[in-house]
């Protein structure tokens, strides 16, 4: 008879309360399982969506291109690191930008022109399936153009419209031509829907007559690289230039990964304390009921420690049966959470956080972390709490409780 | 003879002011090892009070309280339960299990305490609980037992770890006669074969004439101290 034996048998003397209080552990882990699971997979729906639709996992760009988007800012050797990428098996995508205007019977607005190359975007990025009609750019240059979808409604343009463009080009001289609307793109972040005219590159050249001038390299390698090794990877094949992360390009989208991830905690400790404080009170009341017995053994010479030892533990059975059931339940739901998700449709169509587009469908991750840290937690906590009723009982003067009535 | 139990002058007092009350107001006793003594005393002279001081489970107001040769009032809490664990035995007037253990685990809590390896741990509490006639009840939880049966069990727990001296508070106050007829004969026999010391308390005429030795304590203070081989020679 050790311990855990004395504290299981102890726990069904009372099983309604027990029942009560098992219930309640296995909820809270359950609800925290889920819950830590749905956050993850908002973030990183969050973080793939960020990063997978336009702006990678590294970008690269020339020393103060970022600070002012100057033409003439161009990187150095951008074949370099397009070469350093694909050793790696990291698909690359190199990207030119010039500012102008674009029109469209009366209406016109300014416009971020982007120089893409088709099939490397294809390659690297879900840009080119993200349109809300139309189709991308095809794989020739033709001169036609992909808009933001707040720019296609300002212009109100339409597939087959035909835009008239004015640029300043690289050489001082005034170009202009006319493109016309192959496609027109879902929501993709703020900035890209206000002014993004996407133009193939050999089109971006001869409007803009920029040369061999590229702006920018976006690196993606869909998580298989780990940020940290992506970085060093590209200092090492273009050292002079400047290195970004998707956290340092998009720091409201890191920033809220973080506030999510404290918040989750936050909340779970909650739900914790809540089924810690569960705990304390069966063991409370299970103490008490026991004076007597508490009386007995120690006349028989346990000791305090023993006495700690033996509430603790069973406080332990109970919270670790909790936890278990509370486990098998969170997984369930975690599974159902990621296979099938939650359906956000019926609150809004696509929404959008920061600038991030989100699918309406929100489905949970699952991982070994998720699982252990709720579970672990909710041991600690649930061996914490009964340590009050614990000293009580191991405090008890043993005259008083055996001559208790 | 040993002396087990050396009480000098041992008084003890509850509460104050108004509600002062002298348990116990100047015993004076010698307890030797072998010997199966009695204290008799109507309710409230103070039984159970000085029982608990013999057993280290509550402290007297002055005077010396010796046992197994080791002043009470020099023992730490720990040092007392550990005087409790390897040197006493205990019974109590009733309830005296704990109820979600079986007879065996009861019986076997004080050696378990001990650190006596299972094994031999099992085989030492079976051959007890077998002597106090409990054979084949082992795996019985109190609730399965009969009251007598369940002293029985007691009787078993206090004596299996072989202590100097086994202290029985009322053993047989919760059972009827004739039960308390038959652990007090078991008691007896634990005495004379295994020279178990017992001292107990009791405010029955039949138990006390079973005593070798009988005290009579009235308002805290022993009014006849002497041996009564002569009371049972009356039976
Ligand atoms: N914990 C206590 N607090 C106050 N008074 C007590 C306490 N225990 C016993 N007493 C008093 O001490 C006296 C002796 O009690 P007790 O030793 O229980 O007598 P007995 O066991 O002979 O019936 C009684 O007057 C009782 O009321
Ligand atoms: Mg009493």
């Amino acid at each position: 008879m050790n311990s855990l034996q004395y504290g299981w048998r102890n726990l069904w003397r009372n099983t309604r309360r027990t029942g009560i209080t098992l219930a309640a552990v296995c909820l809270s882990t359950a609800i925290l399982m889920a819950s830590y699971g749905l956050m993850d997979g908002l973030m990183q729906h969050a973080v793939s969506n960020a990063t997978n639709l336009v702006v990678g996992e590294v970008q690269v760009h020339a020393q103060g291109y970022l600070a002012d988007h100057s033409i003439y800012k161009a990187l150095n050797e951008p074949d370099l690191i397009l070469e350093a990428a694909k050793q790696k098996n990291v698909a690359a995508a190199p990207r030119r930008y010039g500012y102008g205007l674009v029109a469209v019977g009366t209406k016109s607005a300014g416009a971020r022109f982007w120089g893409v190359e088709p099939a490397s975007e294809r390659a690297t990025f879900d840009l080119a399936q993200h349109l809300q009609e139309g189709r991308f750019l095809s794989e020739t240059a033709r001169r036609g153009v992909v808009l933001g979808q707040k720019l296609a409604r300002s212009l109100q343009a339409q597939i087959g419209s035909e835009i008239v463009v004015v640029v300043q080009a690289a050489d001082g001289s005034l170009g202009n031509d006319l493109y016309t609307v192959t496609g027109i793109l879902k929501a993709a972040g703020d900035s890209i829907d206000r002014n993004a005219a996407l133009i193939h590159a050999e089109d971006f050249v001869e409007l803009f007559v920029s040369g061999d001038r590229i702006h920018e390299v976006a690196l993606n390698s869909r998580g298989m690289v780990p940020l940290d090794k992506l970085t060093e990877l590209l200092s090492i094949a273009a050292p002079e230039e400047e290195i970004k992360s998707w956290r340092q390009l998009m720091p409201e989208v890191s920033d809220m990964v973080n506030l999510f991830d404290a918040f989750i905690w936050i909340f779970g400790l909650i739900f914790l304390l809540a089924a810690g404080m569960g705990v304390m009170n069966t063991m409370l009341m299970a103490t008490y009921e026991r004076i007597r017995e508490f009386g007995i053994l120690k006349a028989l010479g346990a000791t305090p420690w023993g006495i700690i030892r033996d509430v603790a533990a069973e406080a332990l059975v109970l919270a670790a049966l909790g936890t278990v059931l509370g486990t098998i339940l969170g997984l369930a739901g975690s599974y159902y959470l990621q296979q099938v998700g939650l359906d956000l449709s019926i609150f809004a169509g696509t929404y959008s956080v920061g600038g991030v587009a989100f699918n309406p469908i929100w489905r949970a991750t699952i991982s070994p972390k998720m699982v252990l840290i709720p579970a672990v937690l909710m041991l600690i906590i649930g061996v914490v709490a009964s340590l009050y009723p614990a000293a009580l009982a191991a405090r008890l003067d043993p005259v008083k409780a055996i001559h208790r009535p | 003879m040993a002396t087990i139990v050396n009480l000098q002058e041992v008084t003890k007092d509850y509460g104050q002011g108004q509600a002062l009350t002298h348990a116990l107001r100047g015993v004076n006793l010698i307890i030797e090892a072998g010997e199966f003594t009695a204290m008799a005393g109507p309710s409230g002279s103070g039984k159970s009070t000085l029982l608990n001081i013999i057993g280290g489970l509550d402290r007297p107001t002055s005077g010396r309280v010796l046992v197994d040769g080791r002043e009470i009032k020099d023992l730490s809490n720990t040092e007392l339960g550990l005087l409790r664990r390897d040197r006493l035995g205990f019974i109590f007037q009733s309830y005296n299990l704990i109820p979600v253990l079986t007879a065996l685990e009861n019986a076997e809590y004080v050696l378990m305490l001990q650190g006596v390896p299972t094994a031999e741990r099992r085989a030492r509490v079976r051959e007890v609980l077998a002597e106090v006639g409990l054979e084949g009840l082992e795996d019985r939880y109190p609730r399965q037992l009969s009251g007598g049966q369940q002293q029985r069990v007691a009787i078993a727990r206090a004596i299996v770890s072989e202590p100097a001296l086994v202290l029985a508070d009322e053993p047989t106050a919760n059972v009827d006669s004739k039960t308390g007829k038959a652990l007090l004969d078991l008691m007896h026999r634990l005495n004379e074969e295994k020279g178990a010391t017992f001292f107990f308390s009791t405010h029955e005429e039949a138990v006390m004439k079973r005593a070798r030795r009988l005290l009579q304590l009235e308002d805290g203070i022993i009014r006849n101290n002497g041996a009564t081989a002569d009371i049972r020679n009356t039976e």
